[in-house]
């Protein structure tokens, strides 16, 4: 009976990721241009209510796990199968739902584009990849759906592809998640070579291999053979690089921002909810491999990219940038809530981010997309994604506005929100973390801190600029513009999403995550948070956010004067965001292309010059054995012809038919023998 | 008594007389004249040399035989004369040259 009911759960779930699978496939190759969209729709409403019945299924009723034989090499067989348990499951919940959400947004979002199968196949191909990659219970598996998301997102980002920023930026994702992967690879390699298996429950299970696997004598030794304590290290540090790359942590982060060139909708579901929350999901499902050095490392890298993506995101003016650089910061807290042991707030946090930053990302996308009808209206020339260019949209856009305002404070960490309970959850931990630390991880939660003010900052300053006071428009063109709301399938997702905003979904009491089901749920192997420290922290978190958000206000709703560029060295600093890019374009690809050029010349001048001098060399010896071919062999051939056709036409004047000539060639030839028999004497 | 040498080059001369008749005439009748100069030349020479052998004038009995088979040879020759002539209503030798390449 239970076996069955695993057997049944398994089947499900891969029902449940083959399904988008079936929509890439069908939609690529039988659907008519801009047709499919009732297929995926139907595909991925299948998909959801699959993975809702299986998380009621599996949540807090132990994990399933499922497998067959997939292939051998030498004595080391490999499987693949599925692996259920609350972590995966809440994942392909999470990532159906949003899916689902993003498709009927995307119905209206996308209607007019002509390419809208090539859309739908994509997208389905990326629900395909990222579902199998929470349920695949091999690192294999989860390798090759990682490359597979990682393409998806390639193919998503060029949607467009005839805009050349679009294929700069889907390049440069692909690029810089392929040296990720690298790091990724690497950690894969040192498991192997370690433990001789890649299946999840072998290897990270209660009882798997790195948890009877100790540290001797700096030897790190397991069942199956012993290397030194620092590959333990190493592989951590690789995994997590291959995650950084995926969740764009520093010093691999500056695709992301790059990758909003994408239609919107897939920037909420790709790039902001699902599948840059791979990395931290990958962290969390091999978390039994990190030690204290790794997540170290984990920690402060997420701390960095956490204060650094926030304060880029102060300055922007391009909408989608913003949101894309709190993105990066958030995916930050979560890289903190790992790396200080927290891995259920960190998924908490996922869960929450992934519904607000959605929502924040489609009420943009709504914005962006009635500013364009105005656009086309009025025959104005304005880039629909800067906020400068907006304002005063409330009066016109009520419910996003106000479905964008919750999904604000969600981020912000106000109370009452998701965002509160799982920020809150993070801080305390990191505090909790910090005393037993010293030197600068003293720092880490203080700067997580002040990360959390400016995300109240940067995000209500957002609101203010995009909502608040009059259309910036209307000055610049001296008009007087209307907006309407965005379609009602558009709405509908925002609505839903904020209702998921909020704290009733995730915890009964608005003040504690502790409680919370998805959090006991996860909450296993970490101890409970501790009250007194849970008491202290949110105060002056709110309070300060509270403060920046009135500041916010004073700055910006009210603000009379139109906004310029950057002028000031910080702002400068921030705006160009760190001026990462120019550093990674002066660091790693200017020396490259040098370097590709040198060799280009290289090749031009040296290779082909060699390749060319055996050619003109060969053609030197081809011309004299022609030379030789046409004037000796056949001077030979043609000769004896030659000389045969002048004999025969020699002899042929002789046969004249006339008998005197013959008589005197009879005669001569007599005389010859007389002459010859006379001078020769004797013979 | 005349010298043998004499009979020789009269000879000599009535063979060449007779070839050159026979190579250059256009006429086939004086080319079977020709002929028959040069054999009459080779009978003068038989007769002269034929005193030499006085016991059986070998010489003179070998000029007879060719007279008579330079008769019988006059004869066929004109006899395929006149049938040349018949067929080709020519007898220049020059025009019957069926035996050219």
């Amino acid at each position: 009976m239970a076996d069955d009911h695993a057997h049944i759960s398994a089947l499900f779930s891969v029902l449940a990721s083959v399904l988008p699978l079936i929509t890439f496939a069908a939609i690529l190759f039988f659907a008519k241009k801009g047709k499919g969209s009732i297929l995926a729709l139907c595909n991925i409403s299948i998909s959801f209510l699959l993975s809702v019945l299986l998380f009621f299924w599996v949540w807090n009723k132990g994990e399933i796990h499922a497998q067959l034989d997939w292939f051998a090499v030498g004595d080391i067989r490999f499987t693949a199968g599925v692996l259920l348990n609350n972590l995966s499951v809440l994942m392909m919940v999470l990532i159906s739902g949003i899916a689902l959400l993003v498709h009927i947004y995307s119905l209206q979002y996308m209607k007019n584009d002509e390419h809208l199968n090539r859309y739908w196949a994509y997208l389905g191909l990326f629900c395909f990849s990222m579902l199998s990659l929470v349920i695949a219970d091999n690192l294999l598996l989860v390798y090759m759906f990682w490359e597979l998301v990682g393409f998806s997102s390639y193919l998503l980002i060029g949607f467009w592809f005839t805009r050349d920023t679009a294929t700069l930026a889907n390049k440069k994702a692909f690029i810089v998640n392929r040296i990720g992967d690298l790091g990724f690879l690497t950690g894969l390699m040192i498991l192997f070579t370690q433990f001789k298996t890649l299946d999840i429950v072998q290897l990270f299970g209660t009882k798997g291999l790195i948890v009877k696997s100790e540290i001797v004598n700096g030897l790190w030794q397991t069942g199956v053979g012993e290397v030194p304590a620092v590959w333990l290290t190493v592989a951590g540090i690789a995994l997590f690089f291959g995650a950084a790359a995926k969740s764009a942590q520093f010093p691999l982060h500056t695709w992301l921002p790059d990758a909003m060139e994408g239609p919107t909708s897939v920037s909420s579901l790709i790039h902001a909810a699902t599948m840059v929350a791979a990395g931290v999901f990958l962290i969390a499902r091999v978390y039994p491999i990190f030690d204290n050095t790794a997540l170290t490392v984990i920690t402060i890298v997420g701390t960095f990219t956490a204060f650094m993506a926030a304060t880029i995101a102060l300055v922007q003016y391009d909408i989608k940038k913003l949101l894309a650089f709190s993105t990066i910061s958030q995916l930050g807290f979560m890289m903190v809530a790992m790396g200080t042991g927290a891995v259920s707030a960190g998924i908490f946090h996922l869960a929450t981010h992934a519904f607000f930053k959605c929502l924040l990302f489609l009420a943009a996308g709504a914005v962006i997309h009635e500013l364009h009808h105005a656009k086309g209206k009025y025959l104005l020339d304005f880039d629909v994604q800067d906020i400068r260019n907006m304002g005063g949209l409330k009066k016109y856009m009520q419910v996003t506005f106000y479905t964008m305002l919750v999904a604000s404070m969600a981020l912000a960490g106000l109370p009452f929100t998701s965002g509160f309970l799982s920020k809150d959850a993070i801080l305390v931990h990191a505090f909790e973390w910090s005393d037993s630390k010293s030197g600068v991880l003293k720092f880490v939660p203080y700067v997580a801190l002040i990360t959390s003010w400016l995300t109240a900052f940067y995000i209500f300053r957002l609101i203010f600029m995009v909502f608040f006071k009059e259309i910036r428009l209307n000055n610049k063109f001296g008009l007087s513009i209307s907006v309407n709301e965005a379609p009602k399938v558009m709405v509908l997702p925002l609505i839903i999403l904020a209702c998921f905003c909020l704290f009733p979904l995730f915890s009964l009491d608005p003040f504690s995550a502790g409680n919370s089901w998805l959090f006991t749920g996860l909450n296993s192997e970490t101890q409970p948070l501790d009250n007194s420290l849970h008491l202290l922290i949110p105060v002056p978190v709110t309070a300060g956010s509270l403060i920046v958000i009135f500041i916010a206000y004073k700055r910006f709703a009210n603000r009379a004067r139109p906004e310029t560029e950057p002028n000031s060295g910080l702002e400068k600093f921030l705006y160009n965001q760190w001026y990462f890019n120019s550093f990674y374009k002066a660091a790693a690809v200017n020396p490259i292309t040098f370097i590709s050029n040198l060799t280009h010349k290289f090749d031009n001048a040296v290779i082909d010059g060699i390749v060319n001098l055996i050619g003109r060399v060969g053609v030197i010896f081809a011309g004299i054995s022609a030379l030789v071919d046409r004037f000796i062999v056949d001077g030979l051939v043609n000769g004896a012809g030659i000389l045969a056709k002048r004999i025969g036409s020699f002899t042929r004047h002789l046969q004249t038919g006339r008998v005197q000539h013959y008589l005197l060639t009879m005669l001569l030839v007599v005389l010859t023998f007389v002459i010859v028999k006379y001078f020769s004497g004797a013979i | 008594m005349i010298p043998l040498s004499h009979f020789i080059v009269i000879s000599a001369v009535l063979f060449c007389i007779g070839l050159y008749a026979v190579l250059t005439k256009r006429n086939t009748i004086m080319v079977l004249i020709g002929i028959e100069f040069m054999i009459n030349a080779a009978v003068l020479n038989f007769v002269s040399v034929g005193k030499y052998d006085k016991m059986n004038n070998s010489g003179q009995i070998f000029a007879l035989f060719a007279i008579v088979l330079a008769a019988a040879g006059v004869a066929v020759a004109l006899a395929i004369i006149l049938n040349v002539y018949k067929y080709y209503h020519t007898i220049d030798p020059t025009k019957f040259d069926n035996l050219r390449d």
